[in-house]
């Protein structure tokens, strides 16, 4: 298939579109016009007739003998003028009995019509066109010649009329199909030039690569709907480009992470080979290696919670959960590392808060925060899990009154590998020293439509708010708040 | 006690074959589907150690198979895929435990020992390891003569330790099954590290011999004398 072919569609399309519609609206139009003309051609002959039945209501005179024939023009010698009229008129003129009292030459011997009814032409003159093969338009009248009551009838043929609206209509079909031809044609260069902004914003496009995500599309003008058109696409693009950038960054710093307990595997191990040692010492090394293992284990399996969190592929399982046994459990199960630090871990709360979460997916998240809590405040910290409920749901707060975050790292303590102080997490080390903790605490949040919040200042502590919203019944599934989620 | 190891990846396979034989099983290495077929069908085992994703067969295949064929050994299946699903598909396929790779060593132990053990009934009621003495009823820790004080957790732990005395114990068999902890990313280990500490705190502190002996990189173990 040629690549242009989707262009040329809507193309043809417009065309076809545009040809029928005027196709349309011209056979109605030229209908309207063929029957306002025969009416006014119509209208034009009964006049005719009119003047006709007035010229042979003065024409008309008495025989002697009771007949009734055509008069010669007094004013006139000979009889030119009545002659010639008599000539072109048809005319006749019955009695009441419907004897046939006089009948133009014109007409030879052909009949008007049947014998006119005396009652039909008393009630006044009225032209109507007769059946048969002459085409007549016909007017009778009562009229009296010399005392005598008679049927004056006159007629004409309507073969002109006819002709001419024959061929007002053999120019109709021969030019009606042109016409919408013309207009095709026409509409078919309008509608490519109209269109061929758009084969060209495709040519810029398909320029557009992974590499060159930073290009843009030119946009001639936003206010009209092509210029809207760039106008998204180009806000895509940025959206694309900031997400593989962030993709960019989260692949070096996940090899940068995965290559430094691998680089303290083979040096410790390299090393340790190199000269024969005793048996403590093998295993000594062989222990350090084994550690490194460890912490390479919990980072791949960080990265895993994440990637499968990314993929959606996490299914959820909501449940009711009492927020302050929820925060009281993690404050009891992680209560030891705040003793070894000498610092009061409490959870405050005036009465039991119920949401609608996954249970393990929530607890995950408050471990990671509060372990994140303990971890960078100082010994005899104070830390509270503060769970409130409001309005719009229910709060999860963790204040601490460590050394705070600077502004500057405020916006990414939630992203994957961020690290505030990277010396002092890697003396940390451990299980948190992840670098995902919060990240994976974040989309937690997140997947139940909620969302993770920091508020910090340097030397006053910081408070880390996870917002949930309040849900009475379970939400319709794990997908929809994961799109909820997306879209946040 | 007769094991059979079915692993394609030949590191693996060696290591568990040298480690099992170090613990004095009898054990015979499969490399792929159709061997580990082949052995299950022809000789008698006591356990079947099973990776999931073989080259040809498939370790789920297997298994199915040797089930319809009224195989009774118990199956014990090694797979990198931790979602539920998998874990599901493998014990409906007639596995009666899992390990999730990378697997600690102590723990792949513990699990064999107990589908070895399973169908005796464990009615123990004291729990001893030299002069330390547990008594499960009471919930009394005696050491020497000295009645130790420990929190409900450090009891579950020392149990824990007690019964597996002499053996590896890793962070992830604790948090598994001392803390019972579900999900495996969560940062538990400190918190392990801290009772751990606790406890031999109470335990080792003031006596000449040491009990609970932390094993770098690998866990714990409870055992008199130094870890060898």
């Amino acid at each position: 298939m040629r690549h242009h072919w989707p262009g040329h569609s809507v193309r043809v399309r417009l065309t076809l579109w545009y040809t029928a519609a005027l196709t349309v609206v011209l056979v109605l139009y030229a209908g309207g016009v063929l029957v306002f003309l025969q009416h006014r051609l119509a209208t034009e002959l009964d006049r005719q007739l009119h003047d006709d039945f007035e010229v042979a209501e003065q024409m008309v005179e008495r025989t002697p003998e009771g007949g009734v024939r055509w008069r010669t023009a007094p004013h006139h010698e000979g009889r030119e003028s009545g002659a010639s009229t008599e000539q072109r008129q048809w005319v006749e003129v019955w009695s009441p009995e419907g004897h046939l009292l006089y009948r133009s030459p014109a007409l030879g011997n052909t009949a008007l019509g049947p014998v006119p009814v005396w009652s039909q032409a008393a009630q006044g003159s009225a032209s109507r066109t007769v059946p048969g093969d002459h085409q007549l338009r016909l007017l009778q009248g009562a009229y009296t010649v010399g005392g005598l009551p008679v049927v004056i009838r006159v007629a004409r043929s309507e073969a002109p009329l006819r002709h001419a609206l024959r061929t007002f209509l053999l120019v109709l079909v021969l030019g009606l199909p042109l016409a919408v031809a013309l207009a095709g044609v026409g509409g078919y260069a309008l509608a490519r030039r109209v269109l061929a902004p758009v084969g060209w914003m495709a040519d810029q496009a398909r320029r557009i690569t992974v590499e060159r995500l930073g290009e843009r599309l030119p946009v001639a003008n936003p206010a009209d709907e092509l210029g809207q058109l760039a106008a998204v696409f180009n806000d895509t693009l940025a959206r694309l480009e900031r997400s593989f950038a962030q993709m960019r960054r989260f692949t070096a710093d996940a090899s940068h992470e995965l290559r430094t307990p691998l680089t303290a595997i083979r040096s410790v191990g390299e090393v340790g080979l190199r000269t024969p040692r005793d048996a403590q010492t093998y295993r000594e090394i062989i222990g350090t290696m084994l550690e490194e293992v460890d912490r390479l284990r919990h980072l791949v399996e960080g990265l895993l919670t994440l990637s499968r969190a990314d993929a959606g592929s996490i299914q959820l399982t909501p449940e009711p959960v009492d927020l302050v046994a929820l925060a009281r459990e993690v404050a009891h199960h992680l209560g030891v590392l705040a003793e070894e630090k000498h610092q009061s871990l409490a959870v405050e709360a005036t009465q039991p808060v119920s949401v609608w979460v996954d249970r393990l997916v929530l607890r995950q998240a408050l471990i990671n925060v509060v372990d994140n809590a303990i971890k960078y405040s100082a010994d005899k910290a104070t830390i509270r899990v503060v769970v409130s409920e409001h309005q719009q749901g229910a709060t999860l707060a963790v204040i601490d009154t460590g050394p705070g975050i600077a502004p500057q790292h405020r916006a990414h303590v939630f992203d994957r590998f961020y690290r505030v102080d990277t010396a002092r997490a890697r003396e940390l080390g451990g299980t948190g020293g992840t670098g995902l903790g919060l990240s994976i605490a974040r989309w937690a949040v997140e997947i139940h439509g909620g969302r993770i919040e920091l508020e910090s200042e340097e030397g006053q502590g910081s408070t880390f708010c996870m917002v949930l919203p309040a849900s009475t019944s379970p939400p319709s599934s794990g997908r929809a708040m994961l799109d909820h989620a997306r879209r946040g | 006690m007769r094991i059979l190891v079915v692993e394609d990846e030949p590191t693996v396979a060696r290591a568990l074959h040298e480690g099992l034989a170090a613990e004095h099983y009898d054990v015979v290495v499969a490399h792929t589907g159709e061997e580990g077929f082949f052995y299950a069908n022809a000789e008698i085992f006591d356990v079947v150690v099973l990776d999931l994703m073989l080259p040809g067969r498939s370790g789920l295949e297997v298994l199915a198979t040797l089930r319809k064929r009224g195989l009774q050994t118990p199956v014990l299946i090694l797979t990198a895929k931790d979602a539920v699903e998998d874990r599901v598909r493998g014990l409906d396929s007639g596995a009666d435990d899992y390990l999730v790779k990378p697997f600690a060593f102590p723990e792949l132990l513990a699990r064999i020992r107990a589908l070895l053990r399973r169908g005796r009934v464990d009615q123990v009621l004291r729990l001893k390891a030299g002069d330390l003495e547990m008594d499960l009823v009471t919930r009394t820790v005696t050491r020497g003569h000295r009645v130790l004080e420990l929190t409900a957790r450090e009891f579950e732990l020392l149990a824990y330790l007690l019964r597996h005395q002499n053996q590896l114990v890793s962070r992830e068999m604790l948090s598994h099954d001392v803390w019972q902890e579900p999900a495996r990313a969560t940062p538990l280990d400190n918190v392990i590290d801290v009772h751990i500490a606790r406890l031999r705190k109470k335990v080792d502190h003031e006596f000449a011999t040491k009990l609970i002996h932390t094993v770098r990189g690998v866990g714990f173990i409870l055992r008199e004398g130094a870890p060898s």
